[in-house]
């Protein structure tokens, strides 16, 4: 029997359109094994409508524009309401001063990636700290 | 361009003096440029092919190597413009007047993601948006407060805004300009307007499709240039930049920048006008990127591409039109949140680069960049870097000083052979809309994305603090944020100008909008009347979305 595969949703909050961070996480998590679900540009109801839907285990928010408190908040409040923030693993990655990093954990966050990060310490994050 | 015989001997020298360093070892590394060009361990006389007059000749001159003003930094140096913009126009305003008292001699508009996408503030989606990556320009009352105080008519204004709402803005500026008393005939300045920032440098949120975005990019050449309207701006400024901080790298930045501004030049041909009527105000805007050879033989060969795209493709009659003219700017992506005080190391010799280069302008990036918007000591410390290089460090005493550097000439040679090549891989697959809506260029981007990560990951491309002495975040920065109050002014300032404005009378002008938009005619003329009218930059988007649709793009991962 095979094991299941750990389900990862992808998604940019807002409109900003800085792309290449969330592709390459995106890549890396496939090329390790995972299921990719790649959203692209959503808002809060869609994410958590498709986190819902695909039945994810992990979700990536993708966020450049500055604008992260607000989105995270947003997308942390409905998984709260529809009752599945805690089976879904929520990783932000972006351009994030560190100074943001405690707040966005006390909010919900699991882990936060900025500039630099290294694709493979992500993996392993997610490997050992699955919710369910 | 060196004697038959005297090359004879220096080959026989070379080769004695290979016998006598045989077996010493070197260290192990690649010796590849950024674009992976296999690099020698020494340059002679040897690697230097062709005439001097053919292929370098003088500044000014025909094929352009060595810059395309006959004096070059000695006659004026080059425009200091920092791209900047954050919170509300006012807040930028201020910013920009700093900047200006401290030297800066040109500015450039950073807008918001809402202004890039052609969404007004009143979307719930996307108002968290509103002022955090550039400043918000809606309407017409934006581009007052912008401005305000400042010379346009003196000091020259870049606009980077793209395809998609290039025309609501410069047309509200140009209204401005008009309402303030100008003659916009006289106004300088540059719009982006280019295709691919929007489309493979970032994604588009609810734009057009590319075909559209061709045609109204080139609708602005025509309105402004062609037809005259605004004959001295720079309609267009192709920005190999954007995607250059993608991952791709210095071949496949110049191949992109010249398949583009070809397939625009196609376009301007097809509607009847002359290539001279126009292209002498196409405008680009490089990257000054890691690889520090690289990059001067990479601005050296595009200057010698353009001038024979320009003398053997396109039959160029007037030599003013045959000069590449390029805007320069550091590369942001080359910076790290950690040991951010390093990036101030980066930005300067990549600065370097791009004067030794021979660009006319140059945005130095702020050490702040990889955390935040740039600070106001950031900003003051990114202008001070080029204005050390300007006054203190003597570069500009003579023009193109890396001439006749065996390995530099070899270098332009090398990186102009290879982006012909890839400008051939890239017309095979068809003008740069159907390079779009094909996918081949995500999938060019895609590969690039995977390729830097691979090298990052395997350390063959290192970076301080990210992969070699690597350090945690520093957290000691001071980060800059934007207003926390701008959503609710840029709302009100919204409904204050619908307030204001003749609903009934817009109303006609926007259904003349949609029956131009149907029939594919320029867009400039009304537009020019409905932002005069007050149409926000997102009424007018949304007329484009209703009559051409949304594109979804094919990104590849």
């Amino acid at each position: 029997m095979s094991e299941k595969k750990i389900r990862v949703l992808m998604s940019k909050p807002g409109i900003d359109g800085h792309w290449r961070g969330g592709i390459v996480v995106s890549r890396a998590i496939r090329d390790a094994g995972m299921e990719l679900i790649f959203g692209g540009f959503q808002n809060a109801k869609q994410i958590v409508e498709s986190a819902i839907q695909e039945d994810v285990d992990v979700l990536g928010l993708s966020i450049h524009s500055g604008a992260h408190f607000a989105y995270t908040k947003q997308v942390i409040d409905l998984l709260k309401e529809k009752g599945v923030f805690n089976d879904i693993l929520i990783l932000v990655g972006g351009v994030i001063p560190a100074q943001d990093f405690t707040k966005l954990k006390e909010m919900g966050v699991a882990n936060i990636y900025g500039p630099g990060s290294m694709t493979n310490d992500i993996v392993e994050f997610i490997k050992t700290h699955l919710k369910k | 361009m060196f004697d038959k015989d005297y090359l004879e001997k220096i080959k026989l020298e070379k080769e004695k003096w290979e016998e006598k360093i045989k077996g010493s070892k070197e260290r192990d590394a690649k010796f590849v440029t950024d674009s992976e060009i296999p690099i020698k361990k020494l340059y002679t006389p040897l690697d230097v092919k062709g005439d001097y007059l053919d292929k370098v000749n003088f500044p000014g001159q025909e094929p352009y190597t060595r810059g395309v003003y006959p004096t070059m930094y000695r006659g004026k140096l080059w425009t200091m413009r920092l791209f900047s913009g954050h919170g509300t126009p006012e807040e930028t305003n201020l910013r920009w007047k700093y900047l200006y008292e401290n030297g800066e001699t040109g500015f450039s508009a950073a807008v918001d993601a809402l202004t890039f996408n052609g969404i007004d503030p009143t979307n719930s989606d996307a108002a968290p948006e509103v002022g955090t990556s550039g400043v918000p320009l809606y309407c017409i009352d934006s581009l007052f407060a912008l401005t305000e105080d400042i010379p346009i008519d003196k000091i020259s204004v870049a606009l980077v805004v793209e395809p998609f709402t290039t025309a609501p803005v410069c047309a509200m500026y140009f209204n401005m300009a008009k309402m303030r008393g100008y003659d916009i005939k006289n106004l300088m300045g540059t719009t982006q307007n280019d295709i691919l920032t929007m489309t493979v440098g970032y994604i588009p949120y609810k734009n057009s499709p590319p075909n559209h975005l061709l045609r109204i990019a080139c609708d602005f050449i025509e309105w402004t240039v062609a037809q005259k309207n605004v004959p001295k701006w720079h309609p267009i400024n192709f920005t190999g930049y954007n995607y250059r901080e993608g991952g791709i790298d210095a071949v496949q930045e110049l191949g992109f920048v010249f398949a583009s501004a070809c397939s625009h030049i196609d376009n301007l041909l097809e509607r009847g006008w002359k290539i001279d009527d126009f292209v002498g105000r196409l405008a680009f805007h490089l990257a000054a990127h890691k690889d520090f050879f690289e990059e001067i033989a990479k601005y050296r060969a595009a200057r010698r591409i353009w001038y024979k795209l320009m003398k053997d493709k396109y039959g160029v009659k007037d030599p003013k039109n045959l000069g590449f003219r390029f805007h320069v700017q550091t590369a942001g992506s080359s910076l790290t949140a950690q040991l951010p005080l390093i990036n101030i190391v980066r930005t300067a010799i990549q600065g370097l680069e791009a004067n030794i280069g021979g660009c006319q302008s140059l945005h130095t990036n702020s050490y702040d960049e990889a955390i935040c918007l740039p600070s106001e000591e950031a900003a003051l410390v990114a202008l001070r870097t080029q204005q050390v290089i300007a006054d203190e460090t003597r570069i500009t005493n003579t023009i193109d000083p890396l001439a006749g550097s065996y390995y530099v000439e070899w270098l332009t040679d090398e990186v102009e052979e290879r982006v012909w090549k890839y400008m051939d891989k890239i017309q095979k697959v068809g003008s740069i809309d159907k390079a779009l809506s094909s996918g081949w260029l995500y999938k060019e981007m895609r590969d690039a994305f995977h390729k830097r990560r691979v090298r990052s990951e395997k350390g063959e491309e290192i970076t301080l603090g990210v992969n070699k002495y690597q350090v945690p975040y520093d957290t000691v920065t001071d980060v800059f944020r934007t207003s926390q109050k701008a959503i609710d002014i840029e709302v009100a300032r919204i409904n204050k100008l619908k307030a204001r404005r003749d609903n009934a009378k817009l109303e006609k002008i926007l259904d003349k909008l949609r029956s131009v938009c149907e029939k594919e005619e320029n867009v400039m003329p009304i537009i020019m009347e409905a932002t005069k009218e007050g149409a926000t930059v997102g009424e007018i988007c949304d007329i484009y979305r209703e009559i051409w649709g949304i594109w979804e793009p094919p990104l590849a991962i």
